[in-house]
């Protein structure tokens, strides 16, 4: 086990997130237990009293999870340093089977406390609070996914094994090996690229017509499609180099940190588009919303495409 | 139009604030509710303001039920709606005086262009203009409670609420305040007003006089 | 679009700075109390960040003295303890594809009885080039001449040898080496207790033989292939103790990160107590601060609001006692060279006993810093804000 004073800052934080969220979750469950909007007693006016706890604590953790998802990130890539093999963070996310789990947790978690948040902002705008039950039943889900992911990340730093030579990440993104990535990675770019573009040409339709399911679907399928292009195609004209298919070594100082930009803009987009097929928002809260979604995914598509058209018109020729 | 119906207010220890009341008010209407300290009538001011929700029974303004409305609408509401002014004023002592003034208009997140022009309106019409800058700490009784009625008017409320005003006064300043009181009258402001002082209850402009004693209505005279 | 609306639409909340404004006149109204807690958490986060800041530039200037070593030693041993290794089994290792070169080094350590101090003896010939730039100088070093560095020249002196030194054999004899110049610069190399003189002189003092060498220094082109290398050597080897360069690092990371460690425990401990005093205090839950919050309350404000500028106020503090934490351990450290801090990392396992502090910044120790004070103390504020905001405003005003 590696104990840098990062990874001890990050058991730190991690247990101060455990004792919050298990207030919030025992508030929420007494909540769900006896919230009655008409009531007049003591009890329900204690229950608002600790609705406002919950909500203040959630939202502190996301707030403080959001800068701490990136000290994350900027840890894997310190401990690559001391990892043999390792040249970036794929190599210590792939050092074991639970760091890719634990990666993705994360992404999912910020997302759904995003949500969570969103949600709550809508609920305080009504009189009624429509979705007061709702929400507490959602953080119960979401306090489950956030021990899941705190005791993955124990686990994680707590197995890393500095004697174990583990892969860089040329060896991972390989289009030799034969795994279900490599045959992805291999399809010829046309595939991916014009699903890519589709993709979006689909998602500015829905917006114009305000379809708000298929809207946020379509966002799904963005980001898987976007992270997969972006692997198979538009990285390696960032790297310029036509078999670097990482997506970490873009988070480096050799590529102007691009990765942070890229990955931050079609985060909150498709948040943004995502989040528009859960809530019903009001007219001009959902209009804000679909315009943002839209602006940065476009704004995503554009970087990303212009890589290789770049490199095209410096050089003449494709990768 | 301020309604209480069946309204009960016991605080913890079984104290019993309130025991049953129900009352009516007129928009424009101007009421004394008159007791002694512990009769209960600081409580009904307490409850029509939104600050505390009743044991059982509800209160209504406007056909609007704000003892049953979450926490942040009552607040966005009293903040709206009603303008109170306490028994010590309750003025921030080391702010000034347009800082408290300002201090309910804060979490409304207005321009300040919008700040400056409220702020200049009541301090004309309470006539503290020439002190907007100093401490509270600094002023006299009477410039206190003028800031603390102007605090009451920024947004300009459709009711006032004062809890023994005129407690802390002498004579001439209580009579100032009367003249205010009849001013904001004009403006068609329902002013409930909850005192002991003598001085109120000959008033001609007063259109009702509550008694209150032990939590219940004695009687509830027009005058 | 407005930017409060972008700003909205990303972070999902809006800051008022009104209410902002107000949580910095509130902390200014109360003045002593909160100096006093922006007093405690600076000294804890300098403290911190200093013993942070000392480790990383140990880590650097450890770093910058192992960049001159060779990639790959190799040292044989017998019954498993380090012995000499025949010159002439080099070309073995030259002929490894990857391999730039390979020198036969002779180095040692001398005990000086009178001073109780070992030097150490570094055999180096005219021709040979180190990486380390200091020791590629033109030496002039003839058979009985010997160059030392600053320190050992002191201690000499103390014994009053001035212009010569008497080596003791293993048979008795003594070898006599002239002491022509005096490394004025700083090398890092073993508590600065360098001699560097003519190979053939150290083997004689060594007593070894005419092909005995103490290790051989490995330098590989490419770096990647360090590990595949060091499995080929150790083919050749199979007695020899191969080191590389990265697992020195290694080691030497998990001292530093231990010791930080332990710094960090200590300041967690005192953190939490610190905690624990805040919970109470932070706040204000006196019953004139209690007063005002009931007053804000009856004048509109809601729960949200109170809570919100009370969350001001502690980010406003905590964010200000982290810049002068910083602030101060900036000046302890890179200013003052960090007296009494420094003894304390220092002890003779550290294989530089003297060294410079040279300033940089390492965002990602600020950022750590940052994590370790800021949300723990907002952390701490939470409930006691969420009972002040929830307060019944009538009970206040009574």
């Amino acid at each position: 086990m590696i104990l840098s004073p990062e990874i001890l800052t990050i058991y730190i934080l991690d247990g101060l997130f455990i004792v919050f969220a298990t207030v919030a979750f025992f508030l929420s469950i007494s909540i769900i237990k006896s919230w009655d909007y008409n009531a007049t007693t003591q009890l329900q006016y204690s229950l608002e009293k600790r609705s406002y706890l919950a909500s203040t604590i959630i939202k502190y953790m996301f707030f403080i999870k959001l800068p701490f998802f990136l000290f994350f990130i900027f840890t894997l890539e310190k401990i690559s340093l001391i990892l043999p093999g390792a040249m970036c963070g794929a190599g210590v996310v792939n050092a074991n089977e639970y760091a890719t789990i634990l990666l993705f947790l994360k992404l999912i978690n910020l997302y759904l406390f995003a949500y969570w948040i969103v949600l709550d902002t809508e609920d305080m705008k009504y009189e009624e609070q429509p979705y007061l039950k709702q929400k507490f039943i959602i953080f119960t889900v979401m306090f489950l996914f956030l021990i899941v992911e705190i005791s993955l990340e124990y686990k994680t730093f707590y197995s890393i094994d500095i004697n174990n030579v583990v892969d860089c990440c040329g060896t991972i993104f390989s289009l030799t090996d034969n795994t279900y990535l490599s045959k992805i990675l291999s399809l010829p770019p046309w595939i991916l690229l014009s699903l890519f573009y589709f993709n979006f040409l689909l998602l500015v339709i829905s917006a114009l017509y305000r379809y708000s399911y298929s809207f946020a679907t379509l966002n799904l399928l963005f980001i898987l499609i976007s992270l997969l292009s972006l692997i198979s195609y538009f990285g390696t004209y960032i790297y310029e180099l036509p078999t670097h298919h990482c997506p970490f070594c873009l988070l480096q100082y050799e590529y102007n940190y691009m990765g942070y930009f890229l990955y931050t803009i079609l985060f909150i987009g498709t948040f943004n588009g995502l989040v528009i097929g859960f809530i019903k928002f009001d007219k001009q809260e959902v209009i804000l919303k679909y315009k943002v979604s839209l602006l940065l995914n476009f704004i995503y598509l554009v970087v990303v495409t212009l890589y290789p058209l770049l490199y095209y018109f410096k050089n003449g020729v494709l990768l | 139009m301020i309604k209480l119906i069946n309204v009960s207010k016991i605080y913890d220890k079984n104290v019993i604030a309130l025991n049953n009341i129900n009352l009516k008010f007129k928009e424009g209407e101007t009421i004394i509710l008159k007791g002694v300290s512990g009769s209960g009538k600081s409580t009904i001011l307490s409850l029509i303001a939104g600050l505390v929700k009743p044991t059982t029974g509800s209160v209504l303004i406007d056909k609007k039920k704000i003892s049953k409305i979450p926490d942040h609408f009552a607040s966005s509401f009293r903040q709206e709606h009603i303008g109170f002014i306490f028994q010590k004023y309750n003025l921030i002592n080391n702010l000034s005086v347009e800082e408290n003034i300002l201090l309910p208009l804060l979490p409304l997140n207005l321009k300040k262009i919008e700040h400056q022009k409220r702020v200049q309106e009541v301090l004309e019409l309470f006539n503290i203009e020439e002190k907007r800058f100093a401490l509270v700490k600094n002023l006299s009784g009477g410039q206190q409670q003028r800031c603390a009625i102007a605090r009451a008017n920024i947004n300009n409320p459709k009711i006032i609420l004062a809890d023994e005003p005129t407690a802390n006064l002498d004579e001439k300043l209580s009579l100032e305040f009367i003249e205010i009181l009849k001013n904001l009258k004009s403006q068609q402001k329902t002013i409930i007003i909850a005192t002991h002082d003598p001085l109120f209850f000959e008033l001609d402009f007063v259109d009702r006089i509550i008694q209150v004693k032990n939590g219940e209505i004695i009687y509830d005279i027009e005058s | 679009m407005k930017l409060q609306n972008i700003w909205f639409v990303v972070l999902a909340t809006k800051i008022n700075f009104y209410l902002l404004e107000y949580s910095l006149k509130y902390i200014s109204r109360y003045k002593y109390k909160n100096i006093f807690i922006v007093l405690i958490m600076s000294t804890l986060v300098a403290l911190l960040a200093s013993t942070f800041f000392l480790s990383n530039a140990m880590k650097s200037e450890y770093n910058k003295l192992i960049s001159n070593y060779p990639d790959i030693v190799v040292t044989n041993q017998q019954a498993l303890r380090d012995t000499t290794i025949n010159e002439n089994s080099s070309y073995k290792i030259l002929e490894i594809k990857g391999v730039s070169n390979v020198i036969p080094r002779v180095w040692g350590e001398y005990y000086f009885l009178n001073a109780n101090k070992k030097f150490t003896i570094l055999g180096k010939d005219e021709y040979e080039m180190y990486s380390n730039p200091l020791l590629n100088e033109n030496l002039n070093l003839t058979k009985d001449s010997m160059v030392v560095s600053l320190n050992v020249k002191r201690i000499l002196e103390d014994s009053y040898y001035d212009d010569y030194f008497n080596f003791i054999k293993a048979d008795g004899n003594v070898k006599k080496m002239l002491i022509t110049s005096v490394l004025e610069k700083s090398t890092l190399i073993n508590g600065e207790l360098l001699i560097i003189m003519n190979k053939e002189s150290a083997k004689e003092i060594f007593e070894y033989s005419k092909n005995e060498v103490t290790d051989f220094g490995v330098s590989v082109a490419n770096k990647n292939e360090i590990p595949f290398i060091a499995a080929k050597i150790k083919t050749i080897f199979p007695s020899a103790k191969i080191t590389l360069k990265e697992d020195l690092k290694v080691h030497y990371e998990n001292i530093y990160n231990l010791r930080s460690g332990f710094f960090l425990t200590v300041f967690i401990i005192s953190f939490f107590t610190f905690f624990i005093i805040i919970y109470d205090k932070a706040t204000g839950l006196n019953s004139e601060q209690r007063h005002e919050i009931g007053i804000l309350k009856a004048l509109g404000w809601r729960v949200g609001d109170v809570l919100n500028t009370k969350l001001y106020e502690g980010i406003i503090i905590s964010l200000l006692s982290y810049i002068l934490g910083i602030g101060l351990a900036f000046i302890y450290v890179y200013v003052m060279k960090a007296p009494y801090l420094k003894k304390i990392f220092l002890n003779n396992y550290s294989l530089i006993s003297n060294y410079n502090i040279n300033f940089s910044i390492d965002y990602e120790t600020l950022a750590l810093l940052f994590f370790l004070s800021v949300p723990i103390y907002i952390a701490a504020t939470i409930i006691p804000s969420w009972r002040v905001a929830t307060l019944e405003a009538d009970e206040v005003m009574r």
